[in-house]
């Protein structure tokens, strides 16, 4: 009898969650369309001109002739070719250092602090340097956002090394694994759910410091789109190139997402449900 | 054969855990190890299973000196220590890596069958309850055959129901492949029904304070006289090993309370 209990409250539970998966998303979206609609209906009524702000539908059209132009292909592609090298660079220094410094008490004491110093510095301020050092083309640009990547990779590989259990590394003692079978057996997949998201934090700061690097001077990208429709006064294209941005940046974070969920699996729901 | 020669082990904060023990076990011969808080048990458990290094003494196993992991001695922890990114399964199997695939699932399946979890090969092991739980650490200790199973608490963490299961269902894979067991407990009448022989030790310095002889004949009936008698020699033991008034005299009653305050 307590099993039949079991399956039922079993069945239900899910029941709620594929509901619940369907309508707190929609939930979400009502506010920004009642916003978008009542503007675009105030515009229509002439309350306003809409020319500073434009409607939804001048955006559209924006977005669409850019895109047909492939004048948006071409810049999207200049900004996402940034933020993926200054993402390579910065996630494979960071994975490596982090990983040392939590591996390694000595190496820790020996370079954390400095890392830390730096840290504390604001990463824009080093533009004018980097511009001094490596010119106004793609070297600065790429230094910029690895910069900050670097930091939250780092950081996130470091406290997940520390944190990783000493009972379960003991099982892999006892087990009597080598130094690389450790780290591929026990180390790697327990700092795992640490480490996607140390990459996802590391992105969206990619994402943040590529329009930095963008405004310091570039003839494309979508930063660029976002001087330019500011020097020209096309609101409509400023905010194309943000809905580009805003795009692009949760399509290449739920890629990380996907790719890593299949190692994943075993975390809790509640854990993994949140993201 | 199991061999412990004058074992020692100081810590670097100069406290002494362990002093002089010596002790050796036959092959397939099951033996507790009881003493109060802080005497040492598990120190000694962590140096026989080579995680830790004595300061002084040797371990031999069949004359071979054990200094660090050995592949013939497994150890099941307090708590079930299996690795969350793997399944049931996977955890049973985690010892077998270098085996063969086939062989491996063969006696993965076998293991798993044999402690009753075979239905739950592929859950992961937070939908295990504690029992279960312990049972598949028990079963990874296992499935590589070791010729020695050290037990550190190993049913300390669970309800009295499920313990006594537990107890029994040890018996069963015992008899199975009869390994050498040497388990450390607190729990006397776990001591009792599992071992041949007691050892109860004292601590500051950790040392051997008297060997117990509980060769009842297996299965045994906790309610028993010989089971009673076995246990009251325990209990005084424990309670002479803190240098205290035995607190066990005929009387029944005495007995529990003696059972309440060793620890």
């Amino acid at each position: 009898m307590s099993v039949t209990g079991e399956t039922v409250a079993a069945e239900q539970k899910q029941r709620k969650s594929v509901l619940t998966r369907f309508t707190r998303p929609a939930l979400g979206i009502i506010l920004p369309l009642l916003l978008a609609l009542g503007w675009e209906l105030a515009v229509r009524a002439g309350f306003s001109t809409g020319r500073l702000v434009p409607p939804p539908s001048v955006i559209f059209s924006t977005f669409a002739e850019l895109a047909k132009t492939g004048e948006l292909q071409r810049h999207a592609l200049a900004t996402l070719g940034r933020v993926a090298a200054g993402f390579g660079i910065g996630v494979a220094v960071g994975t490596l250092l982090g990983a040392i410094t939590g591996y390694s008490v000595l190496v820790r004491s020996f370079i954390d602090p400095s890392l830390q110093a730096l840290r504390a510095i604001p990463s824009i301020a080093w533009v004018p340097l980097f511009i001094l050092w490596l010119g106004i083309f793609e070297a600065s640009k790429v230094t910029l956002i690895a910069v900050g990547v670097f930091f939250p990779v780092y950081l996130g590989v470091m406290g997940a090394v520390m944190s990783v259990d000493r009972k379960i590394v003991e099982v892999g003692r006892a087990f009597r694994l080598s130094g690389a079978q450790m780290v591929r057996r026990i180390l790697l997949p327990a700092v795992l759910p640490s480490y996607v998201i140390a990459l996802r934090s590391g992105l969206g700061l990619g994402w943040m410091f590529v329009v930095a690097a963008e405004f310091m001077g570039a003839s494309e990208g979508l930063g660029f789109l976002l001087v330019d429709g500011q020097q020209l006064g096309k609101p409509a294209q400023i905010v194309a190139a943000i809905v580009a941005f805003a795009l692009i940046g949760k399509i290449t974070d739920w890629i990380i997402v996907c790719l890593t969920a299949p190692f994943l699996r075993w975390e809790d729901r509640a854990r993994s449900g949140e993201s | 054969m199991l061999e412990l020669q004058n074992l020692s082990k100081t810590y670097p904060n100069g406290v002494r855990a362990l002093d002089g023990i010596s002790l050796s076990v036959g092959a397939g011969e099951i033996v507790a190890i009881v003493g109060s808080s802080g005497c040492g048990k598990s120190t000694l458990l962590r140096a026989i299973s080579g995680l830790d290094r004595p300061s002084r003494g040797r371990v031999l196993l069949d004359g071979e000196s054990v200094t660090s992991p050995h592949e013939k001695i497994g150890i099941v922890f307090q708590e079930p220590r299996l690795l969350p990114w793997l399944s049931v399964a996977g955890n049973v199997g985690f010892g077998l890596e270098d085996r063969p695939r086939v062989e491996r699932n063969e006696r993965v399946v076998k293991a798993m069958m044999r402690v009753g979890l075979a239905d739950k090969a592929a859950v992961w092991p937070r939908e295990l309850s504690g029992g279960q739980a312990q049972r598949v650490a028990i079963a990874r200790a296992l499935v590589p055959r070791p010729e020695v199973l050290l037990l550190d608490e190993p049913f300390s963490a669970l309800d009295a129901f499920t313990r006594i299961d537990l107890q029994d269902h040890l018996l069963d894979l015992w008899a199975d492949l009869l390994p050498t067991l040497i388990l450390v407990t607190h729990d006397v009448d776990e001591a009792i029904v599992l071992a041949d022989r007691i050892f109860v030790m004292r601590p500051r310095p950790g040392r051997m304070f008297e060997e117990i002889d509980a060769r009842l004949e297996r299965p045994r009936d906790r309610q028993s006289a010989a089971f009673d008698h076995i246990k009251r020699r325990v209990l005084t033991s424990l309670d002479r090993s803190l240098d205290r008034e035995p607190t066990i005299n005929d009387r029944e009653t005495k007995v529990s309370t003696g059972a309440a305050l060793w620890w």
